[in-house]
């Protein structure tokens, strides 16, 4: 499903990913782990397609398809979602109307009917009960004034609706705590599927413990430079990351 | 009538001053005053501020209130002022795209009223309201305190130009402890106007005056509109509004004239004892327009709030001056006004707050935002507070910025186009200015008139974009 050969990457003439290799075939889910810095919160957003990142060489492939060429909102279309690491407020927009223009324009782009009102309603209120995010927040503006977990809550709510074919969770976990963590992670799970890829960038081995990987990739300056099963995450809890840096050093 | 002389740019400060007095004085040259109803104590009056005209200071630049307004442009243009209202087709205002409300409604063509399209049947015992002129002949005494005000900074050429030459306006009187079961519309609606000669445009000159009694409650909403795009005219606008001890007053004015059309109003609010005063003034068309809003608190626990937004496009001046004066103790005032600049136009907003020494325990505050879509537009903003009194709470903020390219990111991620999500962020910009409109029809009135502005800006954009 998703293909990443040699992707170099940079940020302001700096480069942030070095030849960084991925394949993430349907119904997989993949941990990305790294230190501080390796280039996680790069990857989720080049591919998602934020502006700001030079591409300087390699190629993102979706569905056999060059995502890299595509925008934002084309990836979207297509069943690329990112949960993003610090959701934006959106001053003034309601949630409800967010999520609704949101899966709607993706209906649309599809060829689908738009949902209508009531459909749309008792969508969202179901997955809203299984999140346990509570109903007001939906009639209020996008994470205006949201706590941490609330808009990480929102974040997997939006994913829950649009159903997306490749989904990134972006640092979900962090400033979450446990009863948040478990709620988020069961949410997660509900979405998996044969046809759903997964990929989970995490600094910490928490989230997985709720999230089973099929595989953990640890980056390190822009490389994957270590793929295991979940043991990996367990020994980097355990030994930290230095070991490995000092190994993809030597 | 003067033709159109070459641009403002090319003038000597002496050729611009004199251009600006014969303005002045052409149009009272060429004005009629049916001042054969005006009771005795008005006609003193018209005579002075008539005289005035020839020696009241100009507008300039370096006045606070004309500071960023390009004054000598207006001169360059001329008016006449325009008594003959023989329409020739009929009006439906049903057909003119306002809101339907349920309403008490004085319409003005041109400046004069127009019964024929009004609706004041029905009218509550305690309530009387009809056109200036008509108070002026029937109950003239009730008007008297309301001319009192040729005073205020800045605008006083115009003042006095409007207190010589009026001809009509609204008058709205509300007895002790009355509320006015449904609101109050007016509707000035400009017509025909357009003349043969090409440059020359029709002055208007309305006076208004609301006296709500202690205890009394209304609503007023004001329409400013235009009949075609094409419209070319000056509405010198003066509103004096009394409010007494414990009334209540929201006042909303929609302001969405032709891309030609100037407009000028000075509203005066004098508040007494635990009074409110609500106002939301939208300001969306217009070549040049300019709304200074005058509260005098003038007993304790009195309160306003004033809110505002507008939209600027292509060539288009627009200008708010408010000016809340805090002279007694215990007074609440807040002022929240928002710009949307859409095309290479020009917004003014300049805030005064004043409080006297006596006027402890002031509440005050202020706050202008200013959304620029378009690289050429441009705001001048200027909150301006002076306080003398120490036991106060007092703030103010301004900002004028961008679109954030993280909540655009951030939409588009979510499939929403870019279009879409920069219109839906424009519209969440002005929801809290929108929303404070009691009446639904009014917030989807603004609602659309606003999407209705940002689809035509997108469409454009696309095509400049070559889409």
């Amino acid at each position: 499903m998703l293909r990443i050969n040699n992707l170099h990457v940079k940020i302001e003439g700096k480069q942030i990913l070095n030849g960084l290799d991925l394949t993430v075939n349907a119904g997989e889910v993949h941990a990305i782990m790294g230190p501080n810095g390796s280039g996680k919160s790069t990857l989720s957003h080049v591919l998602a397609g934020r502006e700001g990142y030079e591409v300087t060489d390699g190629q993102v492939l979706f569905n056999a398809e060059n995502l890299l060429q595509l925008s934002p909102e084309q990836r979207a279309h297509k069943g690329v979602f990112l949960a993003m690491q610090y959701p934006v407020e959106l001053p003034g927009v309601n949630n409800m109307t967010f999520i609704r223009e949101s899966i709607n324009a993706i209906r649309r782009a599809r060829g689908q009917d738009e949902f209508n009102t009531l459909e749309f309603l008792q969508l969202i209120r179901e997955k809203a009960a299984q999140l346990q995010l509570d109903e007001k927040l939906l009639k209020r503006n996008v994470n205006a004034g949201f706590s941490g977990g609330e808009k990480k809550r929102n974040e997997v709510l939006q994913m829950a609706m649009l159903e997306p074919q490749l989904a990134i969770l972006d640092e979900t976990d962090s400033g979450l705590d446990i009863d948040a963590l478990r709620v988020i992670a069961q949410g997660v799970n509900s979405l998996r599927s044969a046809e759903r890829s997964i990929i989970l960038v995490t600094h910490y081995q928490r989230l997985l413990e709720y999230i089973q990987p099929d595989f953990v990739h640890v980056l390190v300056n822009g490389r994957i430079v270590r793929s295991g099963d979940k043991q990996l995450a367990l020994t980097l809890e355990q030994k930290g990351y230095n070991w490995i840096i000092e190994e993809d050093a030597a | 009538m003067k033709s159109p002389v070459q641009n403002a740019q090319l003038q000597t400060p002496q050729q611009r001053q004199q251009l600006q007095r014969e303005w002045f004085q052409q149009l009272v040259v060429g004005a009629e005053v049916d001042a054969e109803y005006d009771p005795d104590w008005l006609l003193p009056l018209r005579e002075k501020a008539l005289q005035s005209i020839s020696t009241l200071p100009l507008l300039n630049r370096k006045q606070e209130a004309w500071r960023y307004n390009r004054v000598d442009n207006i001169f360059q243009n001329s008016f006449d002022p325009l008594f003959d209202n023989d329409l020739e087709q009929k009006i439906c205002i049903e057909d003119i795209g306002l809101p339907a409300i349920d309403s008490y409604r004085l319409v003005f063509i041109n400046g004069r009223i127009d019964l024929s399209l009004s609706e004041l049947s029905e009218l509550p015992a305690g309530v009387i309201l009809t056109g200036t002129a008509e108070a002026l002949r029937t109950i003239p005494d009730q008007l008297m305190s309301s001319f009192d005000h040729l005073h205020q900074p800045g605008e006083q050429l115009f003042t006095a130009l409007n207190t010589a030459l009026f001809n009509d306006g609204v008058y709205l009187h509300v007895n002790q402890s009355v509320t006015l079961d449904r609101p109050v519309e007016i509707i000035y609606l400009n017509n025909n106007l357009t003349r043969s000669e090409q440059h020359v445009g029709s002055m208007i000159q309305t006076r208004n005056i609301i006296d709500l009694e202690s205890g009394a409650s209304a609503t007023v909403i004001e329409h400013f509109i235009s009949n075609n795009k094409h419209e070319k005219y000056f509405h010198n606008n003066f509103t004096d509004i009394n409010l007494a001890d414990d009334s209540r007053l929201r006042h909303y004015r929609i302001q969405d004239e032709s891309r030609l059309a100037y407009h000028l109003s000075n509203v005066q609010i004098t508040q007494h004892r635990r009074s409110r005063y609500f106002s939301t003034c939208l300001a969306f068309g217009g070549l040049w327009s300019k709304s200074a809003v005058r509260v005098e608190f003038q007993a304790q626990q009195a309160e306003c709030d004033l809110l505002g937004l507008y939209t600027v496009g292509d060539q288009q001046l627009t200008d708010f001056h408010l000016d809340v004066q805090h002279r007694v103790p215990s007074c609440r005032s807040s002022e929240q006004f928002k710009g949307i600049l859409y095309g290479r136009g020009r917004a003014v907003f300049d805030g005064r707050i004043l409080v006297d020494r006596q006027a402890q325990h002031s509440d005050a505050a202020l706050t202008n935002d200013n959304l620029l879509l378009v690289r050429d537009a441009e705001v001048n903003t200027k909150p301006q507070l002076e306080i003398y009194a120490d036991d106060v709470k007092c703030s103010h903020g301004t900002t004028v910025g961008r679109l954030d390219p993280e909540q655009l990111f951030y939409m588009r991620s979510r499939g929403i186009a870019e279009h879409s999500a920069r219109k839906m962020l424009c519209q969440g910009f002005a929801t809290d200015i929108i929303e404070s409109f009691e009446l639904q029809q009014l917030r989807d009135y603004a609602s659309e008139k606003i999407a209705h502005t940002l689809n035509s800006v997108e469409s454009e954009m696309e095509h400049k974009n070559g889409h």
